[in-house]
């Protein structure tokens, strides 16, 4: 098999047994690999109402075709299964489909092993880790490793396996205690954070997967292969955006963020702070913090970062990253201008194994719910939380992580925990149960919209529509021509650049856009590039030629296009088979009723009917009814036609919880 | 065996390796047509805990060992400088391997001989490696005899502030040297 290694390894921990599976080409061909495959493997091995926690629940590793190769930005690993973290507003007891992306050199390293993907089911008896070493799998003890931060664990691993070069992704202590939102971490620095896919491997007492492989990728045209994958490194190297990233990291959308007025700030309230780019701002935390860069696999961008504090009470503190979404959610989210405990704070978060979005979420509701009078010491054992407190904050963590008196309850995740103190509900900024990331849903309506519809609860990274942003479009107006149709391009640029906080044209762009993301993600490479700093162009002019090049796949644009469509619309199958359709579609009541707080759009909130209208035409456009649900047509298009008896039974409860609230 | 300062070798500055290992798949589909670190003549060694990333490949050395090991005299040295193995000559005894002190001479997973730099055999795009660190240019390809000039300029720059060196004073004449 070309581009592909055309087989998958399943493990099952409680028998310590393992199996190879074969793979057809036609299966590639359905699926692409990565996210698609690992979304196909969750939605038919899981089943209405099972528990995350369920031995049975598959956990996905996937990596897809162009991963490990000479293609640039091919170093992403798509981990997925029945999320514990995300819910459904019909009751936190709901759950639905979870994935996360990791970058790093995990992905790669399988696929040298010989695999495209890692299910992993059972539980194991007592901690164990499993090596991959080409085709000899091995379950070895864990017990030694229990408890132990990501960083020495994967040293302990890495000694006692008598090799560095191989790649590890393991859990820390946060995942073994089923912290909801526990992370799996690979290459030291390297996360998966969202929707707990950590606290799934802690529940199978999995603490890390080892591979080493030996095998190559092999390439159907490599001539042309080597051609077009030079075209595009030289392409995204010499692009400004990517030369700016180089320099400042993503922390270089600390600006452009609060130019537009996005930024969380105090819990998403606000969606604005006061000379945030001055106190993050990429060059100015280079200048005080980064020791030395490090980059994902075969990418010739760049962004990630290492710390190391050289003065101060934090001297001598050295970690992977930060990187834009951990510094702002750990920072400005709980209001804070103490940038190198913020930076502590995120290597703490890694070292936990915990994702730094909900980690940073839990702290910053917690503390609005103390200045809102909400809870008080009694409820959280004589801590007090106030906005811009680091050194309790870092308490907290720790007390998450390890599950220990109010930690205990925050580790279950914003809404369960407003849910079972009775109060707070109202100042949870989430969808489907997971909390948004770093750009206010008020404002940014494009994102807002993604948020929504995210097939894996309140994320920017499934429902990338970066072009709305002024800088984006600018810079690529010919992409915004080339996906919207002429009468929104007319509408979306007659309205520039204030037409990101208007919704008109957000159901075609997001629609767009998703799947362009998708693509990325079932490759196996970085969604940046065609994203945030786009450097690379749209899917069809990056990703498209090198998969076809890569697999040798005679498909032509259009299918991939409906690949990546069929890929979103299983997990959404996946969310509706349980029920939530419509009413996890939104936003909470605050960012209807409350405005932007300040910034450039103060006075903002979302519209009802607008909101509504939004829903609406981006059903219609993806053919689900009204409702959204997918429709027989829609699933006999898209060559899934098991998903339809499956689309009754959630119609079933979604109808009876209606009747049930109605009455 | 003469070397001329027109020779040009593969240099490595580690401060600016990010261990994305692009070089390794440059390198690997560039003599196989595959793509993997196994295949790779240049490894990048990996010490993630210290977040440090050193490249290592055929330093294409004056006094090799890997010649003077080889019984077969299979090590033989190209006309840009590179040290190779001459695959029909070669018994695949992995002595070059046992004896490098870099451990940059490799066995070659389709063969079993030995594989090293080649320096993509004046390939016109130079070495490929080098070309794919673009990043920061951890590797640069360069004259022999300009192997150590930047490292010495930068160090020479330093001292400038111990010397004193002048510098020009623009304002002071209230026009530019440079109109």
């Amino acid at each position: 098999m070309n581009g592909s290694m055309g087989q998958r390894l399943r493990i099952d921990l409680t028998n310590r047994t393992y199996e190879i599976e074969k793979l057809p080409e036609s299966y590639y061909k359905k699926w692409i690999g990565g996210r698609g495959m690992n979304s196909e493997v969750v939605y038919h091995e899981s089943f209405q109402g099972m528990d995350p926690f369920d031995p049975d629940n598959p956990l996905c590793f996937g990596s897809g075709p162009l991963v490990g190769s000479f293609a640039p930005l091919s170093g992403r690993t798509t981990i997925s299964t029945r999320s514990p973290m995300t819910c459904s507003n019909m009751g936190t007891g709901i759950h639905g489909h979870g994935d996360t992306n990791m970058g790093g050199g995990w992905g790669p390293m399988m696929k040298y092993a010989g695999f495209d993907q890692i299910i992993v089911k059972g539980k194991s008896e007592k901690p164990v880790y499993v090596f991959v070493d080409d085709n000899k799998i091995e379950f070895k003890d864990a017990s030694h490793l229990w408890g132990i931060g990501t960083k020495k664990a994967t040293m302990k691993i890495l000694e006692e396996l008598g090799d560095h070069d191989i790649r590890v992704a393991l859990i820390g202590p946060a995942g073994e205690k089923l912290v909801r939102f526990a992370c799996v971490m690979n290459s030291f620095s390297a996360s998966g954070g969202r929707t707990g896919m950590g606290a799934v491997m802690g529940s199978k007492n999995l603490k890390a997967i080892a591979v080493r492989g030996t095998n190559p990728v092999k390439i159907a045209h490599p001539q042309e292969f080597m051609k077009a994958s030079w075209a595009l490194r030289e392409k995204i190297h010499n692009s400004p955006s990517a030369i700016r990233r180089r320099a400042e990291g993503s922390l270089d959308l600390f600006d452009v963020g609060n130019a537009i007025g996005i930024n969380a700030h105090k819990n998403c309230s606000t969606g604005y702070m006061k000379d945030i780019e001055t106190l993050y701002g990429g060059m100015q935390w280079a200048n005080e913090f980064l020791f030395r860069r490090k980059a994902c696999w075969s990418c010739p961008v760049g962004c990630g970062r290492y710390t190391y504090i050289k003065e101060g009470k934090y001297a001598g503190f050295n970690c992977g990253g930060p990187e834009m979404e951990s510094l702002c959610n750990l920072g400005p989210r709980i209001d804070s201008e103490d940038i190198a405990g913020v930076t502590v704070m995120c290597g703490i978060v890694n070292e936990l194994g915990m994702d730094s979005v909900s980690a940073g979420a839990a702290l910053s509701w917690t503390m609005e719910a103390f200045e809102k009078g909400y809870i008080t010491e009694k409820d959280t054992d004589g801590l007090r939380l106030e906005w811009g407190d680091v050194d309790t904050s870092i308490k907290v963590l720790d007390m998450i992580a390890k599950r220990e008196g109010f930690g205990d309850l925050l580790a279950e995740g914003n809404i369960r925990v407003a849910e079972k103190l009775g109060v707070g509900m109202d100042i949870v900024p989430h969808c489907r149960g997971l909390e948004h990331i770093s750009v206010d849903p008020r404002v940014a309506l494009g994102f807002s919209l993604g948020y929504a519809m995210s097939t894996r609860g309140s994320d920017h990274l499934k429902n990338y529509s970066c072009l709305e942003f002024p800088g984006c479009a600018k810079s690529r107006a010919y992409q915004v021509d080339e996906v919207l149709k002429p009468a929104t391009a007319k509408k979306f640029w007659d309205n520039f650049p204030s037409q990101m906080t208007q919704i008109d044209t957000k159901p075609e762009l997001c629609n767009w856009s998703e799947k362009n993301k998708c693509i990325a993600d079932a490759v196996g490479c970085c969604c940046q590039a065609i994203g945030s700093w786009g450097g690379a162009g749209t899917w069809k002019e990056a990703y498209a030629p090198l998969l076809k090049l890569a697999t040798g796949f005679d498909y032509n644009d259009d299918e991939i296009f409906k690949t990546a469509e069929r890929i979103i619309n299983i997990e959404r199958a996946h969310w509706l088979r349980d029920g939530s359709a419509i009413q996890d579609d939104t936003h909470i009541d605050r960012y209807f009723d409350e405005p932007v707080a300040g910034g450039p759009h103060k006075g903002l909130k979302l519209d009802r009917e607008q909101w509504a209208w939004a829903q609406q035409e981006y059903y219609a456009l993806k053919n689900w009814d009204n409702f959204g649900f997918i429709t027989d047509d829609k699933a006999l298009d898209l060559d899934i036609p098991e998903i339809i008896p499956d689309m009754e039974k959630g119609k079933k409860i979604f109808s009876d919880w209606v009747i049930k609230t109605t009455a | 065996m003469q070397q001329n300062t027109q020779t040009k070798l593969i240099i490595v500055d580690p401060d600016k390796c990010t261990g994305c290992h692009s070089c390794e798949m440059a390198c690997s589909i560039k003599h196989f047509e595959m793509c993997g670190t196994n295949y790779s003549r240049i490894r990048v060694h990996e010490f993630r805990d210290v977040n440090t990333f050193i490249p290592v490949m055929c330093q294409a050395c004056e006094e090799p060992i890997c010649f003077k090991v080889c019984p077969m005299n299979a090590r033989v040295r190209l006309e840009s400088g590179a040290m190779v193995t001459e695959d029909y000559i070669c018994i695949g005894c992995k002595a070059c391997i046992h004896a490098c002190p870099f451990g940059a001479a490799i066995m070659n997973p389709v063969t079993s001989k030995t594989m090293s730099c080649d320096l993509c055999n004046d390939d016109e795009l130079g070495p490929w490696c080098v070309k794919a660190c673009t990043m920061q240019k951890a590797l640069s390809y360069v004259r022999a005899g300009d192997a150590s000039k930047a490292r010495g300029r930068e160090w020479a720059k330093s001292l400038t502030d111990d010397y004193k060196v002048p510098g020009t004073k623009e304002d002071d004449f209230g026009f530019s040297f440079n109109v």
